[in-house]
């Protein structure tokens, strides 16, 4: 019995101390998001109420949406509607030939990621370059994000400095960088990895590209509909610098996104950090509503499945995500088995549910990684309830033809024995037999519970026959 | 008050003085308790593992088996949990016994209360340091302690209820309420992180100094005795907290 | 049908149950002194300074005291001697190469030292592309929380000024920041190395 994930889990788990800084990683910025929790008493409240203005908002998603549209417009944004990924594309390729772009700089983007907006970028001939430090030095290593909100943190800064010194990036930049801390001479920096010598590096590096772009793309982290502006956040700034240089900015927003108006925007602004990185903010909140002078600002608003997720009864509730990352870093799972253990480009709890809506037949393999312990439902800054979720993914599999052959035959032989009371009782008095079971037979390595414990003891006689006996007193 | 025994599948085999030690818990308290012989497991496993639908016959005979209680106890709060919470959804009709269903420690906690424990002559003695492990469905299913991640005011049932054995020390591990890694058919399926969960948990709790590990849930001291027994890791001992409180007995 | 009617059509077709928007008027956290925890947060958690400003104070030699080694200041505000002006370069590329900026601010939130700077310039590159960023905020527009900031945007959304010039703001809380690299924190990544905040 086993499934995609626990067998690229087995393989991340080999490094007994690299999973031990994986996991410390995480779990410190739950720790951070705890602390900022306790210091709110109207904390809870936040919560429900975020929940509830979702729950609103996403049932009366179509109104909000033409709402949006016609304020966004007035305010002189272009807004256009993508029914997939592929319209999508077509739609941003349009804009980019009518403008004639060869470089695009870009926001972090999750959306941008489930339409593979890159990889048509550069079939296209067009050169999209991540601006977030993250993003960026993933993209030069040509891997994957392992995590939504901080998707290099594994990546050493031994590995950071290698790759850059690869690209020239230390070369061309690494004066600048080192005279940015105020030291001339760059060799100890560069001996020791240093993280903000390298940090600097790119910053110097980017604005190289933030100069040159005649693009800039962002996603969104909310749509208001009361005003037609989009709000996008970050630490970094980037996401502001791909849209303050180049002229032509194209802003990818989920239609998930909206949100009603600037009450609204007060609660989530409150949760998003605290949840996202054990922030009481990000450093920029910022509000896009028009065009730049001689600028032009295109909205795409994408469903991509999600106008059909709302009809699902168990699994709606995931619209209401913010892309926060809070359920990954609480999860006991994903801080052990990390994002490249999952088959959908978002692990964790939100990973699981999302890559079943999306694709059933890929992902069905990420809900092995979930002991239902439901922690993620209390950290989720708008309450969904992704354990249980899992759970009722769970009893699906069968009827989708994903069942473990092992599991169905285990629950088969465990429904005849819990329904039949005698043949229970019979089978609990045979099993102290197992007790004596030899070593060898145990502690073979298909027996998936041997491999870590030991045979657990059958009582010579079970409760059940100690109470027939009379000795239960 | 009649009081229906609930001894889930695995405590019923592998730990059955838990279950002794229950019952004879609840009568020293002067509470009437029944054993309803026809009993087998909660459906728990089959539910994990993906195939609740498995369970309703299951489902179907607790109902009928338990409907004559007052309250049904079981010393293990992740199965009154499925049974609470999860019985419901597997079947059409109204699920009885499923509601008034509560484990130990919420019940002698809520039910009986801790004053009139010892109204009726409570007395236990414990002279330990124990590490409390409080199982996650316990936790966030049945409100047994305050969840770490909410902002809400701090309790501990399970903490209170030990609090009246004397001579008893009780601390708890950081990150008191992270997942040991048990979670049924997670622990075969996923075994790596499972161990690695486990471990991790046991490493905690012995870095408290404790000599025991005491919580409501058999399958966890199950899961982490087994994996300490494999490792050889014999600087701390496992005893459910029924156990604990039976002392006196 | 357009993919436009398509989306519309399908939302509205597939929802079942209908929520209210709910009742926001819970007890929200507020300071006694929401002055004193602005201060508190700026110069400590956003990694920001902040010089008070008293009367008669020369803003420019505050700017110059603070940043002794600027060589290009850039601003568009009247009273703040500036090499560049975000209103009159030709470019925001023109605008790379400033060591201060100097913007005025709207409402400053004391929870998360977060300052409205609303676009009120030609280029909005300056409140990113400076090396360092100067602030100017005023006390009366200390507000406690951030339901209290977005109530204000709202009394300027109702105003004829509105909440910016030019269509768009941001609400900033210290300098630009990074920990992607195993975690370290870093101040200046892509944007603004330092913050000053001028509380007037």
């Amino acid at each position: 019995m086993s499934t995609k994930h626990s067998k690229a889990a087995e393989k991340f788990l080999k490094d007994y101390d690299k999973v031990t800084r994986h996991d410390q990683t995480f779990w410190s910025v739950r720790a951070k998001r705890d602390v900022l929790a306790y210091e709110l008493k109207e904390w809870e409240q936040l919560r429900e109420a975020a929940s509830n203005i979702k729950k609103h908002t996403i049932t009366h998603l179509a109104d909000y949406l033409e709402e949006f549209e016609r304020n966004a417009t007035a305010n002189g944004a272009i807004v256009h509607w993508a029914k997939d990924a592929d319209e999508y594309n077509d739609i941003v390729m349009q804009i980019m030939q009518a403008h004639d772009v060869h470089k695009v700089v870009k926001g972090k983007s999750m959306l941008t990621e489930e339409c593979h907006l890159n990889s048509n970028l550069i079939k296209h001939g067009i050169d999209v370059v991540e601006t977030d430090l993250g993003e960026r030095i993933l993209q030069l290593m040509g891997l994957p994000p392992s995590h939504i909100i901080m998707p290099a943190i594994h990546i050493t800064r031994e590995q950071v400095k290698d790759n850059f010194a690869q690209q020239g990036i230390l070369e061309k930049n690494g004066k600048m960088g080192a005279e940015s801390m105020g030291v001339s001479d760059k060799t100890q920096l560069e001996a020791e990895a240093d993280p903000t010598y390298l940090t600097r590096c790119a910053r110097y590096h980017l604005r190289d590209n933030f100069m040159e772009a005649e693009c800039g793309m962002t996603g969104a982290n909310f749509a208001i509909a009361s005003t037609g502006e989009i709000v996008v956040c970050t630490n970094e700034g980037n996401a502001d610098m791909s849209t303050s240089v180049p002229l032509l900015h194209i802003a990818s927003v989920g239609i998930e996104k909206v949100i009603p108006n600037y009450d609204a925007m007060g609660v989530f602004q409150r949760l998003l950090a605290r949840h996202g990185t054990g922030q009481a903010t990000t450093v920029y909140t910022s509000h896009f509503r028009k065009p730049r002078p001689e600028g032009e600002f295109h909205i795409i608003l994408v469903d991509n499945g999600r106008s059909n997720f709302l009809a699902d009864p168990e699994h709606w509730q995931t619209l209401k995500c913010m892309r926060c990352g809070a359920c990954m870093n609480t999860c006991p799972v994903y801080r052990r088995s990390m994002g490249y253990s999952y088959t959908y480009f978002i692990p964790g709890p939100i990973g699981i549910n999302l890559g079943m809506l999306k694709d059933k037949d890929a992902n069905y393999h990420n809900c092995s990684a979930c002991s239902l312990c439901l922690s993620c439902e209390n950290v989720c800054p708008v309450q969904v309830d992704l354990g249980t979720q899992i759970y009722k993914w769970r009893q699906n599999l069968d009827s989708m033809g994903h069942a473990d052959p092992m599991k169905k035959a285990m629950s088969q032989g465990m429904k005849i024995l819990f329904q039949n009371p005698k043949l229970y009782t019979t089978a609990l008095k045979f099993a102290p037999l197992a007790n004596s079971l030899p070593s060898f037979l145990t502690g073979i390595k298909l027996n998936a519970w041997c491999k870590y414990h030991t045979m657990p003891h059958f009582a010579s006689k079970s409760f059940h026959e100690m109470w027939k006996k009379g000795e239960v007193k | 008050m009649k009081i229906g025994l609930f001894i889930p599948c695995y405590v019923d085999a592998l730990y059955p003085e838990v279950g002794v030690l229950t019952y004879r818990l609840l009568t020293s308290l002067g509470l009437e308790v029944e054993y309803p012989e026809k009993q087998t497991c909660c459906g728990q496993p089959m539910g994990n593992a993906g195939f609740q639908g498995m369970a309703d016959k299951l489902v179907e005979n607790y109902d009928e088996l338990f409907r004559p209680y007052d309250y049904v106890v079981a010393p293990s709060a992740s199965c009154a949990a499925y049974v609470r919470f999860f019985h419901q959804g597997i079947v059409k009709h109204e699920c009885e016994a499923a509601k008034r269903t509560m484990d130990v420690v919420e019940f002698l906690h809520d039910v009986i209360g801790l004053e009139n424990m010892k109204a009726r002559g409570f007395k236990a003695s414990f002279p330990h340091k124990v590490s409390l492990h409080n199982s996650c469905h316990g936790v966030r299913e049945l409100g047994l302690s305050s969840p770490s991640e909410k902002s809400i005011p701090r309790f501990n049932k399970i903490r209170d209820l030990l609090s009246i054995v004397n001579d008893i020390e009780i601390v708890e591990p950081e990150r008191p309420d992270e997942c040991c890694g048990f979670g049924g058919m997670f622990s075969v399926e996923e075994p790596d992180v499972s161990a690695r969960m486990g471990r991790d948990k046991i490493a905690r709790h012995i870095a408290t100094g404790a000599e025991y590990i005491t919580g409501p849930d058999s399958s966890c001291l199950m899961h982490m005795s087994g994996i300490a027994a494999k490792d050889g890791e014999k600087r701390i001992k496992f005893i459910h907290v029924v156990e604990i409180l039976a002392q006196g007995l | 049908m357009s993919t436009r009617e398509n989306i519309l059509n399908r939302l509205r077709q597939n929802v079942r149950e209908t929520y209210d928007m709910p009742d926001l008027s819970f007890e929200k956290t507020t300071y006694a002194d929401p002055i004193a925890e602005f201060i508190h947060q700026t110069t400590t958690t956003a990694g920001a300074k902040l010089i008070e400003v008293k009367p008669g104070d020369d803003l420019n030699e505050l700017i110059r005291q603070a940043y002794p080694d600027a060589h290009v200041i850039a601003s568009n505000l009247p009273n703040i001697k500036a090499d560049k002006n975000p209103d009159t370069v030709s470019c925001a590329q023109d605008l790379d190469g400033t060591d201060v900026g100097v913007v005025e601010g709207g409402v400053a939130c004391a929870e998360n030292a977060c300052v409205w700077v609303p676009m009120n310039m030609k280029q909005k590159a300056i409140l990113f592309i400076s090396e360092s960023l100067v602030i100017i905020v005023h006390r009366e527009n200390i507000v406690s929380n951030m339901h209290e900031a977005y109530e204000w945007l709202k009394a300027k959304d109702a105003s004829p000024e509105g909440t910016s010039l030019y269509g768009f703001g941001t609400f900033i809380s210290g300098p630009s920041k990074t920990a992607d690299i195993e975690q370290s924190l870093v101040y200046g990544a892509q944007a603004a190395k330092s913050l000053t905040v001028l509380l007037i």
